[in-house]
């Protein structure tokens, strides 16, 4: 390997030392906790919003406008006449119709290896869902939920309808 | 007046028990439709889709009965939905010099057609991953990739893009364009893809 000049090279070492503290640490709290990678706690983005649509998080309620951003535990509600389309980190989507509350239970990405889990609760309405890398990477890593069943596999697309 | 109410009232309780859950497998941009494995949560047999259009419906018992359904009635029934759906990904992929985060003469020029992209969308976030060929050691290359990003990411803040709004990733050698065997130089692995979303 024969790429760099003196300095780069000696940088990169000792870059690399703390690199590699770091990147250790972020694998632990990945395994004990699957937490958002560090960083980054934001997991998604709203993309599209029409009529009534609004975000709960830790008992408040916020507004779902486009550019919002969500994470974990965030609960996605559409009035009915609204509908909402949210884009995540690993370009994955889900689009709401009118009436409809999603749960995101779990929202774990790692951009590199595109390890992650992805558990979405839908509570209500109908959803059209699109997969990303999470799913790509490992098809049980993401699972959209309903009370009825479990829903997991290597399709990209599909919709979702969930009565009262 | 009472009568009104009645019959609004039995039509809304016709209609609530005539809903039941629905879930169809959709074909993805190549017509493939992958598989869905529907597990119901009171156990009772999965069942698995494999076909687009294949559908899984809830019955009375609490178990699931296979179905077709069909274009025209997903976007019937699922238009607010599927009309909601994030504008699709634009991606595009810039090509470095060996071993460097020295973009080559024509992807410089590349630049502004992804400015156009970003400011064309209302809530654009970009995603810059860094890709590197098979020289040197994986980790090296995750570095290697990552700087790749970092500098990309830079050059897009010079252009006004808020930090926040830039994601960077490293994938290092783990995607390569072109499969190669280790220890290969290829140009075209050398590159960052930018996701515009």
């Amino acid at each position: 390997m024969f790429r760099t000049g003196k300095h780069i090279r000696v940088r990169i070492h000792l870059g690399s030392v703390a690199f590699g503290l770091a990147s250790m640490f972020s694998a632990t709290v990945f395994a004990a906790e699957a937490a958002p990678q560090a960083g980054n706690i934001w997991g998604a983005q709203i993309k599209v919003s029409r009529g009534v649509v609004s975000i709960e998080r830790d008992g408040q309620r916020y507004p779902g406008l486009v550019g919002a951003r969500l994470k974990e535990k965030d609960v996605i509600q559409t009035g009915g006449n609204g509908s909402v389309g949210v884009m995540f980190n690993d370009n994955s989507t889900l689009s709401l119709g009118p009436d409809a509350e999603v749960i995101l239970q779990r929202y774990a990405y790692d951009s590199t290896t595109y390890m992650g889990a992805f558990d979405a609760y839908i509570k209500r309405g109908t959803v059209s869902v699109q997969a990303g890398n999470i799913a790509k990477q490992a098809p049980d890593a993401m699972r959209m939920v309903t009370p009825k069943a479990e829903l997991s596999g290597t399709a990209k697309n599909y919709v979702v309808s969930v009565g009262e | 007046m009472n009568r009104l109410l009645i019959i609004l009232a039995l039509a809304l309780t016709a209609s609530a028990c005539a809903h039941r859950d629905n879930y169809v497998l959709l074909p993805d941009s190549t017509g493939q439709a992958g598989t869905l494995n529907v597990k119901p949560v009171e156990g009772g047999k999965p069942i698995k889709l494999d076909q687009p259009y294949q559908a899984a419906s809830s019955t009375l018992g609490g178990g699931f009965e296979e179905g077709t359904s069909s274009e025209q009635d997903v976007k019937k029934r699922y238009a607010a939905a599927l009309d909601a759906s994030p504008p699709p990904v634009a991606r595009f992929t810039l090509y470095f010099l060996e071993g460097s985060d020295e973009l080559t003469p024509a992807s410089k020029r590349d630049l502004e057609a992804i400015m156009a992209e970003i400011t064309a969308r209302p809530a654009p976030d970009i995603v810059v991953v860094g890709h590197t060929d098979r020289v040197g050691t994986v980790a090296d290359n995750d570095r290697l990739a990552k700087r790749r990003a970092e500098s990309f990411k830079k050059r897009l803040q010079e252009r006004g893009l808020a930090d926040d709004a830039i994601q960077t990733a490293g994938r290092g050698e783990r995607e390569p364009l072109i499969e190669t065997p280790d220890e290969t130089a290829e140009p075209r692995n050398r590159r960052v893809e930018i996701l515009v979303r």
